[in-house]
């Protein structure tokens, strides 16, 4: 088989399933595994949904694929399958607002355009005002959305006791919904089909996926710092535990780490890392139709299909690296819960996780070009990495095909903490879900 | 919950504590370039082992340094 | 399958007192002690619910917590664990998400084309035609598993309690008991956790000797003072050996609790569970594990079948299929030591009616009980870091690198006799009382004036003699395939066509067929799906690895997790006044405050016609002494403080070290190093850190001591053009001429007669005001007095709300509502506050900069042109007919006092000049003129009334 050339995969359908069924038939593998090559014309680091999304789109819309997804876990396995698969696109910044937009359109064509059913439940998507303050900001939320042409309003108590008959809208409450910010098109996904879908959508165009291959150095030239890497430096390959790569472009896709990879070419972030917990209850019939967010409560809650209750809440209060989770994150979040639900105390937790999140000055992602030409970042996501991975993707494969940052991600780039022009985010993504 | 070791209330829950970051140096206002001065505002070593790092306690009112082991979030001695 | 009552037996049962409750509608009798299901058993019901793919029925598959099969609606609870929870008078138990009854259930059907539904199906289907998904979605929703809640359900009382044990034992079988015997005996603080409802363990449902054991074991666990919880669980050990146990049973009107426990030393010992047989049919009624047998048989007197085949791998299968007898029932062993094995249950229902040998043969029986082997249950060991191995002639994994805080026994650290184990736990439990004590005591030294008299630790305890491991034949899947995941109608078939498709590695495996994932949370599943995923991929188990236990270990109510809802808020002195007087509150950050008396631009009129009095109690204040207050003021506020006369107060504003605005307030001098700084509501506490942040870590050769006095004060500003003349009546030690007691001043004084007040002039409102610091005892007393010597002046409270309107007609801004976070001091039009010639400054450099930049948004005030419109708050400035965004309102009131309405806001620099024209588009979407105002207060910009 010529390189870069595949035969197209089995297309998932109903008639496939039936056609299998009845034959007794497995289907063929969602992405293939290769031999480690030695050059490549651009290695990803980290197999979440950024990484996947910026090579399909490589592939797909620029016909860059010879490309290796490199991840020293699992497709899927860090912040990408840990998250509460939340989308919306009702941000404070008409450039947050434009940017995920985008990102909510590439949600709603995924299913058919990776013929993957990503199960995006559009159920539309409340956050909740327990004060004036509150209220403010999303009226504020609302202008700007709507001056972007995206669906947002802010409703009444009634409005919102309608919506979500489990919520306790009495004004005697002592965290009162006095309204919300609500936003129909917004909802859920199944987050590990749409990384297994970027991923065999990827792979089909080329792409090869390379699980437990950790990166362990990246190989720069000519940079002013130790070992030449830095600034002014050119990024040549990367090391891996599966043997080195030559390549000219190297893309830091990561979370949690993503300081560390930038640090082995000479890059320097400001992030620190956070652990973001998340918990499932047991499964209970359908009660919950949408997704509800209280910030002042520091909550988000949505119900699966499976009927399990997901929640999260705000990143844990220091940094580190331990996904170990902790007790207080449940207890915070029962009592939060119950104070929004009264009516669930009987439902049972089953389950807690944490992934680990890179938290920025401004609560704004950090993309596009280094100082390190040919090292390319797009990290920084904070707790709200998940509903950008389409668009981040498609925009960082657009500025490497191009060589030019695209206008969608201008505002995010390194330079900006340097400069001192953060992103405005920072009041509307604190606990932004 | 992380065991802070205070070094006036002794070992004490983590939420009795707020926890101020990693300890970085602050450059002269005087003299200091844009960029030694939001390097010193904004970027972090964020490393994934030994850090120094700052503890504020809520109930002796203390600031104090503490090397944590960020992976496994074992604290050294407390320093003041 | 028809189980029943046995004439006798049943140790965890009393004969003499029968329990009324009733399932799906109808009347049972069981007895105290009885669980839901022994009691359904012993009248005969085998089917307990309808599994969540293809309904089909469900009968006792481990009779225990764990049992998949048998989750069921008590009331208004759902999932409640059929297995274990105890029948109690007038419950009703029902079967859940059945339709329309559980022998009868129509999504059955899903059974004949279940083919077609292999794990993930969704994922390749329903994509075409989109607009269809939403309803497919519905349809599936239709098939999730579990009860329901009641949202309109009253919750109950929950609780919590902090416990601090030297020695934690979880898990109140044979070993646990003996640990914990062992850590009290050694002089240890002892609390020993059994997640069932009696100590015991599996000698509980052993033989009568066995019973006896457990029984003396559990009486001297009492003797020697170990604190015994039953119906509890360990269900997570965090950072810091932070245990969090889930007690089921608090005496009284609690429904449950969580302990949280700092546990010195923690011993596991949660012993083992049984693992099921993977065959075809092996999800029928009649199939179960040896310990559901001999649980059913030996705690409560149950018989569970006829005919019975046991396939039996170890002792325990070999005790299940000797009690069987026992009980007159007609058992076949089976021995799978010996290579012999069950390939088949069948019948012409769910109900196994044969079951058929790998060599052919086949049996007529109703009861099938296998013994294939153990899960060591290792969730806690993985919560302290462990990373379990697997051991292919134990046929299960064991603990590798646990703390030294953490000690396993029992069936965790091996096999052996009870007596071995036994010998093994004492051993474990003397070392985890002197690793125990050995940590209290140094938790003391590092406590400087801790209380002494902790026991000193014992000196001969060390590392227990490992247990020996029993070998045992891997025995996880038949020939054939058959259920992995019982609650989420996962078969190895499913898990064997995920890993074709490339779904490999046991993570990938369990998100894509849901295997683990259900409410059992993998305790009877995961070990099996390791095995299925191996012998597809031709590895070994250690290979592939296992995935790890996330805690609770057992589900916990979100009762529970949150305890007593208490959320108390803050209240002033005066409060009890303004509760009795009409007043609207209104919850700002942790106070309840004010917002208005009824009507508040009536109360905003009154104090610019008349006097106002408004409770400011939540101001934050801070008391500075030492001779370097002017240094820590001139650092943490962008103006200049060395020279502030005593008697004078200054406002200041204070940014980051980034250069945005982050608090302001007024600082008085009262005394020759003695300052009184006010902050914000929001920012009394955090201020008050952010100073401590700099005196103690950059400036600690500064002498400055801090001591907040927030709430030692009650504070009432006393505003209006009438306010000295109010003030005059009440307090008599103080001239309050102009002359000498201009704006911006301050004074001790005597209000009302109490003495050690603080008066300040400043007027947020823009008016004549005095702000009033009293000892906070006699607040409402001064407020009072306040009222009734004004009665003639007018005198009126007013709220929040009044004084939002007062300040924005004086072009006053508030942080954080008309500044955010990147409003810089240059940007809020501080320009002529912000003095750059220091020496050093938070956020100097950053505020130097931005003084040259020319592209930062500016705070202003904004007049509409028709001033009866009122724009809401975060209403956008827009670029004439475009959706170009400009700026924002910010604030914006009727101002009762101009009759127009006034605003502040946001714009770009390039609008920012007085007059300058705005198009404001307002929430309805019309759009409407506005200019610039040409001062930033609307009312007095020379500050006449002010300086009155």
């Amino acid at each position: 088989m010529a390189e870069g050339e595949r035969g197209k995969p089995a297309k998932y359908s109903a008639a496939g399933l039936l056609r299998r069924g009845l034959k007794g038939e497995s289907w063929p593998r969602v992405w293939q595994e290769h031999e480690l090559r030695t050059t490549y014309d651009a290695v990803i680091i980290g197999a979440g949904i950024h990484g996947l999304a910026t090579a399909y789109y490589l592939a797909k819309n620029h016909g860059i694929n010879r490309v290796a997804v490199v991840d020293k876990g699992y497709v899927g396995g860090g912040g990408s399958g840990r998250n509460t698969a939340i989308i919306r696109s009702n941000y404070l910044t008409p450039e947050g607002v434009a940017f995920y937009d985008r990102s909510l359109t590439l949600y709603n064509e995924m299913s058919a355009e990776l013929n993957m059913n990503v199960m995006f439940s559009k159920r539309g998507h409340l956050t909740l005002a327990h004060s004036d303050a509150a209220m403010r900001t999303m009226n504020w939320r609302a202008e700007v959305n709507k001056l972007s042409g995206v669906d947002s309003s802010v409703i009444g108590p009634g409005e919102v006791k309608k919506l979500v008959p489990s919520l306790d809208t009495s004004l005697a409450s002592r965290y009162p919904i006095l309204g919300a910010l609500h936003h129909p098109p917004g909802g859920t996904v199944r987050h590990d089909a749409v990384n297994w879908g970027y991923a065999r959508a990827a792979d089909a165009l080329g792409v090869e996926i390379h699980q437990q291959t950790e990166v362990t150095d990246i190989f720069v030239a000519g940079g002013d710092g130790p070992q030449n890497k830095g600034t002014g430096g050119v990024v040549k390959g990367v090391r891996t535990t599966r043997g080195d790569i030559t390549a000219p472009v190297v893309v830091n896709c990561t979370a949690g780490w993503s300081s560390l990879i930038a640090d082995m070419a000479g890059v320097r972030l400001p992030v620190v890392t956070h652990p973001l917990q998340a918990a499932v209850t047991e499964p209970v019939r359908a009660f919950l139709p949408a997704v509800v967010v209280s910030g002042s409560l520091h909550v988000y809650v949505s119900q699966t299909a499976r009927g399990e209750l997901v929640f999260g809440a705000a990143v844990d209060p220091f940094a580190t690296y331990s996904t170990a989770g902790s007790l207080e994150f449940a207890e915070g979040l029962a009592s939060h819960v119950l104070q929004l639900m009264p009516g669930i105390s009987n439902l049972r937790l089953l389950r807690q996780w944490a992934g680990l999140c890179d938290m920025t000055p401004d609560y704004s992602p950090i993309m596009g070009f280094t100082p390190v030409d040919g090292f390319i970042c797009d990290v920084g996501w904070g707790t709200y990495g998940f509903k950008a991975g389409p668009v981040a993707g498609e925009q960082i494969a657009e500025a490497i095909a191009s060589g030019k940052t695209p206008e969608l991600i201008r505002n995010f780039a390194l330079e900006r903490f340097a400069d001192g022009r953060l992103v405005g985010e920072k009041g509307a993504a604190a606990v932004g879900h | 919950m992380l065991l802070v070791p205070c070094p006036n209330c002794g070992p004490r829950d983590a939420s009795d504590f707020k926890f101020g970051g990693e300890s970085s140096s602050r450059p002269d206002p005087r003299t200091a370039t844009p960029e030694q001065w939001r390097d010193y505002v904004h970027l972090k070593t964020n490393v994934a082992g030994n850090q120094k790092e700052t503890w504020y306690c809520r109930g002796c009112r203390t600031y104090f340094s503490l090397h944590r082991d960020t992976v496994t979030n074992i604290f050294g001695a407390p320093q003041s | 399958m028809s189980p029943s009552r046995l004439p006798s037996g049943g140790a965890v049962i009393d004969r003499s007192r029968p329990i009324k409750f009733k399932w799906n509608g109808k009347s049972f009798t069981g007895f105290e002690g009885d669980t839901i299901v022994s009691a359904l058993a012993a009248n005969g019901v085998d089917v307990f619910s309808r599994s969540m793919k293809y309904h089909r029925r469900r009968g006792i598959l481990t009779g225990d917590f764990w049992d998949p099969n048998c989750f069921v609606q008590v009331g208004d609870e759902p999932n409640v664990r059929a297995g274990h929870r105890l029948i109690s008078a007038g419950i009703e138990v029902s079967a859940q998400n059945v339709w329309p009854s559980l022998e009868r259930d129509v999504k059955a059907a899903n059974g004949l084309v279940g083919r077609f539904l292999t794990a993930g199906f969704y994922y390749k289907t329903f994509m075409k035609p989109a607009t269809l998904w939403p309803k497919y979605e519905k349809i599936l929703a239709t098939f999730a598993p579990g009860g329901a809640i009641d949202i309109e359900s009253t919750p109950g009382r929950y609780d919590k309690r902090y416990s601090h044990p030297d020695v934690l034992v979880a898990g109140g079988g044979p070993a646990g008991m003996a640990a914990a015997i062992a850590a009290a005996e050694a002089g240890a603080d002892v609390m020993l956790v059994e997640h069932n409802h009696q100590l015991g363990g599996h000698l509980l449902w052993g033989s009568a000797e066995d019973q006896k054991r457990a029984a003396s074991l559990g009486a001297r666990c009492i003797e020697v003072g170990v604190e015994v919880l039953t119906d509890s669980t360990v269900t997570g050990r965090y950072d810091g050996s932070w245990v969090a146990i889930n007690q089921r049973n608090v005496a009284g009107e609690t429904i449950e609790r969580v302990v949280k426990a700092r546990a010195k030393c923690l011993v596991i010992a949660p012993g083992l569970i049984e693992r099921p047989y993977i065959f075809e049919g092996n999800d029928r009624v009649g199939v179960m594990t040896s310990g559901a047998a001999r649980r059913m048989l030996n705690m409560y007197g149950i018989k569970p079948g006829q005919k019975a085949v046991v396939f039996t791998a170890n002792a325990a299968g070999d005790a299940a299929a000797a009690d069987l007898a026992d009980a007159g029932v007609e058992v076949t062993t089976v021995d799978g030591r010996t290579g012999a094995d069950v390939v088949r249950a069948s019948g012409s229902g769910d109900r196994v009616e044969q079951v058929e040998l790998a060599d052919g043969t086949v049996y007529e029986a109703d009861l099938l009980v296998t013994a294939v082997g153990w899960t060591a249950p290792t969730s806690l060991a993985n919560m302290s870091g462990d990373r379990p191995s697997y051991d292919p002639s134990a046929a299960r994994f064991f603990c590798t690198s646990l703390p030294d805080d953490v000690l396993p026994t029992g069936g965790l650290a091996g096999d052996g006799s009870l007596e071995e184990n036994l010998t093994h736990a004492s051993a474990t439990g003397r070392l985890a009382a002197r690793r125990g004590l050995t940590m209290r005591n140094q938790m003391r030294s590092m406590t400087p004036r801790a209380s002494t008299g902790v026991p000193a630790p014992i000196k001969d305890a060390s590392e227990p003699a490992p247990l020996p491991r029993a070998n045992h034949p891997e025995l996880f899947r038949s020939t054939t395939h058959g259920l992995v995941d019982f609650s989420e109608d996962v078969g190895s078939k499913d898990l064997w066509a995920a890993a074709a498709e490339g779904f490999d590695s046991v993570e990938l495996v369990k998100r894509f067929t849901t295997a683990t994932m259900g409410p059992s949370q993998g305790k009877l599943e995961t070990v099996n799906t390791v095995a299925v995923l191996a012998e597809y991929l031709g590895q070994s188990i250690e290979e592939v690895g296992t995935t790890v236990w996330r805690p609770p270990y057992a589900p916990v109510s979100l009762g529970a997790l949150a305890g007593k809802n208490s959320t108390p808020h803050r209240i002033s002195s005066i409060h009890v006044w303004n509760k009795a007087n009409n007043c609207k509150f209104i919850h700002a950050g942790a106070w309840l405050r004010p917002d208005h008396y009824g009507n508040a631009q009536a109360e905003a009129k009154n104090v610019r016609d008349n006097v106002g009095i408004i409770d400011v109690t939540p101001l934050g204040k801070l008391d500075l002494q030492g001779p370097n207050v002017p240094d820590l003021l001139e650092l943490l506020y962008v103006n200049k403080w060395r020279k502030l006369d005593i008697g004078k107060v200054r406002y200041g504003v204070m940014v980051g070290e980034d250069g945005v605005v982050l608090d302001d307030g007024v600082t008085a001098r009262l005394g020759e190093e003695h300052y009184m700084m006010t902050t914000t509501s929001s920012g009394a506490a955090s201020i008050w850190e952010w100073a401590e942040n700099w005196l103690q870590t950059e400036r600690p050769d500064w002498d400055v001591r801090i001591v907040p006095v927030t709430t030692s004060y009650t504070s009432i500003n006393v505003a209006g053009p009438k306010s000295r003349e109010l003030l005059l009546k009440i307090c008599e030690d103080v001239d309050l001429s102009n002359e000498a007691f201009g704006y911006m001043s301050a004074r001790p004084a005597t209000v009302a007669g109490v003495a050690e007040s603080l008066m300040l002039r400043i007027g947020f409102t823009g008016e004549l005001s005095y702000e009033v610091h009293v000892p906070a005892a006699h607040g409402l007393k001064v407020w009072e007095a306040l009222l009734d010597a004004g009665k003639d002046l007018g005198v009126k409270p007013f709220g929040l709300e009044a004084q939002r309107i007062l300040r924005l007609e004086k072009g006053h801004f508030i942080v954080g509502q008309d500044t955010d976070g990147l409003t810089r001091g240059a940007s809020a039009g501080l320009g002529g506050l912000i003095k750059l010639d220091k020496d050093d400054g938070v956020g100097l450099p950053e505020l130097r900069w931005a003084a040259d930049r020319t592209d930062l948004a500016q705070v202003v005030s904004i007049a509409l042109d028709d001033g009866m419109i009122v724009p809401e708050e975060a209403s956008q400035l827009v670029d004439g007919e475009t959706n170009t965004i400009v700026g924002r309102i910010t604030s914006s009131r009727m101002s009762p006092n101009l009759g127009r309405s006034v605003c502040m806001g946001q714009v770009i620099p390039e609008l920012a000049a007085p007059g300058s024209k705005l198009t404001v588009l307002l929430t309805d979407g019309r759009r409407v003129p506005a200019k610039i105002h040409t001062d930033h207060a609307f009312i007095d910009p020379e500050g006449a009334r002010l300086r009155a």
